[in-house]
Parts: structure tokens; C-alpha cells; sequence
């Protein structure tokens, strides 16, 4: 909920998450979601007795699951509980974060937990996008995830060696950071000076999207637990404050790409920053942020969005990850987490964007902390089929009179 | 336009979507479904803080969100049909053909349902509530379907099984305090295993109400011995002729209880001294003596011993059962003299103070054994308050026990054994389950004593426990 239209502050108290990975053969869906919502639970000191609503997210039958929340209950503990469920495609994950802020700043509920989950292993991911596409001239020739348009725009406007190398520079920073990161799924260890070898070896998959610029399927869940302020300040030593989100989306099939000439390409990333920076007297985002935890499905997509995101011109994003000041001690840390191309349980995915921002912000990120003081973090998620949702989080409640970097001016 | 050139101009894409999956069952659901598959043996887990019982076993209690996964309990193969629905549509993705039945079954000791097909009967037979049992698959199809389907099973039956005390330690008579003071303060002792007696004739039970009821000897120990099984310790014996009238001869009522002993030895048998209508003092206390049975029973008032039919009054047979008090005198004397412990029948409180009056004499052994008769026309009804009034107004150190005629068997058998007293069930008494149903025989009567004791928590007497608490001596 816009800052200024909240009828009360809402605190993130709690922060839970499985270790993310291929494979657990070892517990099914509700057993794995207990694990996150336990962790969430412990971290922030409470039990299911304390939690007044659930708010649960997932892909629309991923896992071949009708009605998932009512069966996954023995893990989010919903029983007896108001239990809301949501299904926004990828952008799931932030849309319950979202829904839970406005669940608790409205005054519907004290706390709120949501939780975001998947099993892509046990589903088949094309097989369910697939059907988001129009069953009379597209169903039959989409790729599910998977498209190389990207790629082939930025190597038509960088050329093709630049843009080719920033986005494997992209990539082999994410897995650097995914290997600081203990709930990551991949890290394969990779180095710089194999930028060269990776961009000729790693096998294409659509047009110039390489396999292993591709993001995971991971088996994974996160829940994440909201508060009213008061709750919040009596709760939490170190809670992280919601600041504000924005959801902008377009229409629901594939074919937006090109449908009109004065939006070629996506454009639902610079408009939701545009219309989030503006309302918050944010003029220069690249400043003002200390983190952004980005839903990056590819390194390709990644690089592009750095554009929009932090309203950039020309080659200043290609030139941020060139010089990598995206890493993690760089002057814009993108995903210390490792990001969706380390590990990708979709309906978590943009859940754990929240969470790795806010422990950030608390400094309990652990060996992927940003090494300088975190006060404003920023995330993002990605999907449907073109939505953005962008969410902003802040350390002190205060934040106009903590820190006047990139603020215009207080103008409540 | 017509219709038809409507639809000829609408284009239709026919699809398919295949979504493929896996499903990683996990540790818990794991264990579930390879121990039907390797073992034919279905598990539940109990939740260690609510007690609830989960079958299919799930690693959380989702009621108060305990980690339960490792509470595992084996579950029989039989349960109880909760509700069901017949199946009368075919399709590719049911598992049977229809109609067929669909039924959410809850295991016995099961919390929670489960659904399953049940075959083997006619869909318009199945009603909830029925008694089924699972039979599992010949081969494996590594799903649910390992258990084929469920089947309607008999109705639980004990006889199979051994008696309800096997396994526990054996009771022993402790330095217990005073048993009177206790019952005085409201606070009944149930620490003593509870005695179920089995009373398989009385004197007018006829085999045309209820076919389970001995005359020959062999029906007499067959009978007793079934009892014995099920949890009686002592069975209580009128003799019948062959044609199924009481009798007072000497050689058919030591054939009877010989009988029994030598099917059953370790059983108490308690034979009656009322014998059966018309039988004069001698005929009634001259078996006793001569077959010297371990316990017999010993009236204590001349009252009316009618049949009277309960719902409109009439009156069948009128009949004066006679027990003077010099009656009472010799036939305790008698008993005791012979080494006979005589079970006490009260019918009411003035049968109570007149035992009382004559034990002054100071011929009975300790402790003294009663028994509370309800139900009788004649004798007093069953009611909750007279029976604590006379459990309160018995000597000290004496033991009670209880029957009742009729429907007043169960609830009076059951206020005995919540107070600390013992029980008598039989077709003597009643010939009819809780239900209605007739009885199969006393021995179902005595398993419902038995479910009664287990609920209570008490522990079923064996004979020797039976002999200690009541003092008898074994022959």
C-alpha cells in the first residue's frame, strides 16, 4: 500500500526459508513448508498461536495440486485460521508480501504470515505456462519461460561481444554470491576468467539465452511474517519497515512483444520505478538504495532491467556490470542471495527477494551482509505474464528524517 | 441463421494438456505406503500432545502444530464405515467399474478416516457404521491400491483372543486402608481388579428366548468356558433337566458343575440355593452341601418373585419366594460349615439389615460378599441413590457386586464398577446386548463388562485375584 495512504506502519518481524535445492525426495509440500514457517516462526520468537492470518502463494498447478492451501495447512498451520490464497504467476511471491502489507496496514489483522512455496520438480513448468498462452495462434509455437528476445536486443544496440560478456559478467556474479549463501541452490564455483570459455560451451537454449544463464527450478518454500507497528516495536529488536510497493501488469498473452511501436519491449519495470520513485521523492534511485534484491529469471533479462529499475540511460547499467558494482561490496549490491538464477522455488522466488532485502537491512544476512550499513533496501518480482512488482523497504520508521540522500523533501 | 450454420462458422481448437508430475510422498508418507506394500500392515501417527490419532500419518498435528513424525502406531486392519457414497457414472480415471462403493473407513484406534473402495457387498446393504476389514492387493501397484479394497468383516469378536488380563502383573492383596472409610468419603477404591461373574441360566431363561441358554451339562461347560475366555472369573449356575427346567437333583447338579470344572478348572463356580419356584428348604440347601461348591448364594428376605409384564402390569405367575430367617440362619450355617462362601443377594435394604441381624450370631467368615439384585418384581428398581445407600450400609471389609434384571444390568454394573465394586452380567439376568440385540450368549454379555472395566480403567479379576479379594477357598 502507497506509504502516505496506510491507515498504519507495517514491520517485518520474522523471516524463514528452507534450504533450496532440486531435490527433496525426503519430505512432500506441507512437510517442506513447515520447515520455512517454523524458521519464520523461531526468528521471530512466536508460535502459530501469535499468527491472526496466512496469506499462501504458488504457480497455478505446477505441481498438479488443486486448492494447494487447504492441503498444505498442516504446514502453514492455517488450521482454524483465516487462510488467503494467491496466484500471480512469478510474481506470486511479492504480491502476498504486498497483500500482507495491506492485510495488517488496513487493520484486518495484528500479524500475518505469507507464505510462498514450490516443488518444480515434482511439476512440469513449461507444461503449466504453457497454458497461459492463447490457445488459437500461440499455444502451440510458445517456449513456456524460456525466450531469447532479450539477448538479441541487447546485442543489437551493444554489439555483440559487449553484450554477450556483460551478460555472462552478469551471471558469474551470481553465482559468486550464491556460494556465500547457504539456502542457495546453485553455485557451481565459477570464475571470471572462464567468461570467454562459458559463452562458447554453455548450450543455447532459445535464440542467444545460454543454459546457464537460465534460472533454476527448485524445490524450496519462505515465509515471511508482517506486523501492525505496535506489534512490531513490542515484538522485534530489529524490525525492517515497509515503505511502500507498486503492481503494474499488462495483458495476460504473449504477444505484447512489439504490439505497439511506442512500446517495442517490456515496459512494466520502468513504469512501476517511475510511478514508486515519484511518489516517494526518490529522484536518484541508484543513490538512494543500499541493495536491491532483483527477480532476475536470466542474466540477460537481468542486465536490461538494471536499466529500468534505476531509471538509466544509455550504457550505465551495461557499464555497472562491466566495472562490477553490482557485487556484493560494489555501490549497487544486486542479489547477494545469489538471486533467482542461484535457486528459483517459484512461488517463493519473489518472497525471498523480501526477505534477503530485510535481512539485510537487519544484518543478519550472514556471510552475504553487505559489507556497509544496509537502510534502504529495495525488491522486485517478475512474471505473470508482464507484471513488476516492486517493494521498498526501510530500517528506521522515520526514514524522511533519517536519511535525506535522495530525498526531495518531506512532503506529507 | 440457424443454429447449425452458427456452429459450422465457430471454430474449435481441440487440446490436450499434459501435465505431467511427481510426487515426493516424504519420510512419513514413505513409511505409510512401503509398510501396506512390504508388510500389509497400515500405520498412523499419534500426536504426543493432543492425542489424536492420524491415519494417513502426516509429519504435523495440525490442530496444535506439534512435530509428530516419529509417534508411530500400527493399526489393525479393520475399522468402521464413517460415511460412504455409491459410484453409478463410469470413467476412465475411477478405479472400479460402477456401481461401486466409495467409503471414508476409520480404523479401530484411528482418530481420522480414510477413504477406500469397499466391495464384497451390495451398495444398498452398506450403511454407516459397519464393521470392514481391508484386503490387501496380490501385487504390488506401488499406490494406495496395495490395500485393494475393504471388505465388511464380522463383528468384533473376543473369543479369538486371550483374556483381558494377560500381559499385566498379577494383583496381590496390599495393606490397603480401611475399605468402608473410603467408600464413606465418596471416593471409590478401584485399585482392586473388578470381578465379572457370568450368570448362564437363573431358574426361568428358556432356551426359546434366548437359544445361548445352557441345559446339559456339555452346554453348561461350553458356556462357561466361552465366559472364561472373555473375562469372567466366576459363573453363577442354576441346573436345568434336559427339557430345561430347573432342578434340585443331587447327580444333575454335580454333573453340571463337574462339568464345567473339568472344561474349565480354574473358574469359580457359585451355584444358586434359590434352585428354581416351588422348591422346598431341604431340596434347596441339601445340593449345596453335597457338592460343596466354592461359593453359593444365599437370600436373605421372603419377598414377592413375580413375573409381572413391565409395560402393562399384568400379572403372569405370583409367586412368594420364601426365606425366613431361620432359613437365612441354616443355610449360612450350613455354607460356611461346608467351607461354601456364601454371595449374599440383596433385593433390597431390609434383605441387607436382616443379613445383619443374623451375622450377629458370629457364623460368617470375613470379608463378606454381596450382591445388589435390581430389577426383580418384587425387589427394588434400580436407581443410583439406593445403591450408594446400601454400598454405604455394608459391614467393613465387605466386597459388592451387582446385577440387574433386564435393561438395568448395564447401567447398574456400571455405577458398581465406577464405585469400586464388582459385576454380574448373564442370560439369567438379560438376554439382550445394549443394542437390543440378543446376546450370543453370556459370554457377550461378560465382553461388554469387560469394555466397561477397560473405559474405568480397571483391570479384569482372573479367578485366583477373584478368590483373594472374596476369600475363597480353591477346590
Amino acid at each position: 500500500m502507497a506509504h502516505r495512504k496506510k491507515n498504519r506502519n507495517v514491520g517485518i518481524i520474522g523471516i524463514g526459508q528452507t534450504k533450496h535445492s532440486s531435490h527433496r525426495e525426503d519430505v512432500n509440500q506441507p512437510e517442506m513448508i513447515h520447515e520455512a514457517v517454523s524458521a519464520a516462526l523461531t526468528d521471530a520468537n512466536l508460535t502459530m498461536k501469535d499468527i491472526d492470518c496466512i496469506v499462501h502463494g504458488n504457480m497455478e498447478l505446477f505441481e498438479m495440486v488443486h486448492q494447494p492451501d487447504l492441503w498444505h495447512t498442516l504446514g502453514t498451520g492455517a488450521y482454524g485460521k483465516e487462510c488467503i490464497r494467491i496466484t500471480t504467476g512469478g510474481t506470486v511471491g511479492m504480491t502476498i508480501a504486498c497483500a500482507s502489507d495491506n492485510l495488517v496496514a488496513s487493520g484486518l489483522y495484528d500479524i500475518v504470515m505469507a507464505v510462498g512455496f514450490e516443488k518444480l520438480q515434482e511439476g512440469h513448468t513449461t507444461g503449466g505456462i504453457t497454458n497461459m498462452a492463447d490457445p488459437l495462434w500461440f499455444r502451440n509455437l510458445q517456449t513456456g519461460a524460456l525466450t531469447g528476445s532479450k539477448a538479441y536486443e541487447l546485442i543489437s544496440e551493444f554489439g555483440e561481444e559487449r553484450a554477450k560478456r556483460a551478460s555472462m559478467m552478469y551471471r558469474i556474479i551470481m553465482d559468486k554470491h550464491a556460494g556465500l549463501n547457504q539456502y542457495a541452490h546453485r553455485s557451481f564455483g565459477l570464475e571470471f576468467e572462464q567468461l570467454d570459455d562459458l559463452i562458447k560451451s554453455s548450450p543455447k537454449l532459445v535464440g542467444d539465452l545460454k543454459l546457464i544463464e537460465m534460472c533454476s527450478q527448485s524445490d524450496g518454500a519462505c515465509a515471511v511474517i508482517f506486523a501492525c507497528e505496535k506489534k512490531t516495536k513490542e515484538l522485534s529488536r530489529h524490525p525492517v519497515w515497509i515503505r511502500d510497493h507498486i503492481t503494474v501488469h499488462k495483458e495476460e498473452v504473449f504477444q505484447i512483444f512489439g504490439y505497439h511501436k511506442d512500446y517495442p519491449v517490456l515496459q512494466s519495470h520502468r513504469f512501476a520505478a517511475d510511478q514508486l520513485y515519484k511518489r516517494n521523492n526518490i529522484d536518484k534511485p541508484l543513490e538512494y538504495f543500499d541493495v536491491f534484491e532483483m527477480y532476475d529469471p536470466a542474466s540477460w533479462w537481468a542486465v536490461d532491467w538494471l536499466r529500468d529499475f534505476f531509471q538509466l540511460r544509455g550504457d550505465e547499467h551495461i557499464m555497472l556490470v562491466e566495472e562490477k558494482e553490482i557485487m556484493i561490496d560494489g555501490k549497487m549490491p544486486i542479489n547477494p542471495s545469489g538471486g533467482v538464477i542461484g535457486s528459483n522455488p517459484i512461488g517463493a522466488t519473489a518472497l525471498i527477494r523480501v526477505a534477503e532485502a530485510a535481512l539485510q537491512i537487519r544484518g543478519d544476512a550472514g556471510k552475504h551482509q553487505i559489507p556497509k550499513p544496509v537502510k534502504h533496501a529495495l525488491a522486485s518480482g517478475f512474471g505473470g505474464t508482464m507484471w513488476t512488482v516492486l517493494m521498498m523497504l526501510e530500517k528506521e520508521l522515520n526514514w524522511q528524517e533519517a536519511d535525506n540522500g535522495g530525498i526531495l523533501g518531506n512532503q506529507r | 441463421m440457424s443454429k447449425k450454420a452458427e456452429q459450422s462458422e465457430s471454430f474449435i481448437v481441440e487440446g490436450k494438456l499434459a501435465l505431467p508430475y511427481a510426487y515426493f510422498a516424504g519420510r512419513v508418507g514413505s513409511t505409510f505406503i512401503t509398510t501396506i506394500r512390504d508388510q500389509k500392515k497400515i500405520m498412523g501417527v499419534r500426536c504426543p500432545a493432543c492425542g489424536t490419532v492420524y491415519v494417513p500419518p502426516r509429519q504435523v498435528c495440525d490442530k496444535d502444530f506439534t512435530d509428530i513424525r516419529n509417534n508411530w502406531v500400527t493399526l489393525g486392519n479393520s475399522g468402521t464405515v464413517v460415511n460412504f457414497t455409491v459410484v453409478r457414472y463410469d470413467d476412465r480415471h475411477l478405479p472400479r467399474t460402477a456401481p461401486f462403493v466409495l467409503a471414508l473407513i476409520k480404523l479401530d484406534g484411528a482418530d481420522t478416516p480414510f477413504m477406500h473402495i469397499l466391495e464384497e457387498v451390495a451398495p444398498e446393504n452398506v450403511k454407516i457404521g459397519m464393521r470392514v476389514e481391508a484386503t490387501f492387493a496380490a501385487k504390488t501397484t506401488n499406490t494406495i491400491l496395495d490395500i485393494d479394497h475393504f471388505k465388511p468383516a464380522p463383528e468384533k469378536v473376543r473369543m479369538t483372543t486371550e483374556r483381558p488380563e494377560a500381559g499385566r502383573k498379577a494383583w496381590t492383596p496390599g495393606d490397603e486402608p480401611e475399605m468402608q472409610e473410603k467408600r464413606r468419603g465418596g471416593k471409590p477404591d478401584m485399585s482392586t481388579p473388578v470381578i465379572i461373574t457370568a450368570a448362564l441360566t437363573g431358574a426361568a431363561t428358556m432356551k426359546n428366548q434366548n437359544p445361548a441358554v445352557p441345559y446339559t451339562p456339555a452346554e453348561f461347560a461350553e458356556e462357561a468356558n466361552k465366559c472364561w475366555k472373555a473375562g469372567a472369573a466366576m459363573v453363577h449356575v442354576h441346573a436345568r433337566a434336559d427339557n430345561g427346567m430347573a432342578t434340585h437333583e443331587h447327580d444333575r447338579i454335580r454333573a453340571t458343575h463337574d462339568a464345567i470344572k473339568e472344561k474349565c478348572p480354574g473358574l469359580i463356580v457359585n451355584l444358586s440355593s434359590a434352585v428354581g419356584m416351588g422348591k422346598t428348604a431341604e431340596q434347596r440347601i441339601s445340593q449345596i452341601v453335597a457338592v460343596r461348591p466354592e461359593m453359593a448364594s444365599l437370600n436373605t428376605n421372603t419377598m414377592n418373585f413375580s413375573i409381572i409384564d413391565r409395560k402393562t402390569g399384568k400379572i403372569f405367575i405370583d409367586y412368594v419366594f420364601e426365606n425366613t430367617f431361620t432359613m437365612l440362619q441354616d443355610f449360612g450355617k450350613a455354607m460356611e460349615e461346608n467351607g461354601v462362601k456364601p454371595e449374599i443377594e440383596c433385593y433390597d435394604m431390609g434383605g441387607l439389615d436382616n443379613i445383619m441381624l443374623v451375622a450377629k450370631q458370629g457364623f460368617f467368615t470375613y470379608p463378606m460378599n454381596f450382591n445388589f439384585v435390581w430389577g426383580v418384581a418384587g425387589g427394588q428398581a434400580f436407581r443410583a441413590e439406593s445403591f450408594i445407600a446400601m454400598m454405604n450400609a455394608l459391614p467393613p471389609k465387605a466386597n459388592f457386586t451387582t446385577c440387574g434384571v433386564g435393561t438395568e444390568e448395564f447401567p447398574c454394573i456400571m455405577q458398581s464398577c465406577l464405585l469400586g465394586g464388582h459385576m454380574r452380567v448373564g442370560l439369567e439376568d438379560n438376554i439382550r446386548m445394549p443394542n437390543g440385540e440378543f446376546a450370543k450368549g453370556s459370554w457377550e454379555l461378560v465382553e461388554v463388562a469387560v469394555r466397561i472395566a477397560e473405559c474405568l480403567g480397571r483391570s479384569v479379576a482372573t479367578p485366583d485375584e477373584a478368590r483373594m479379594i472374596m476369600g475363597l477357598k480353591k477346590k
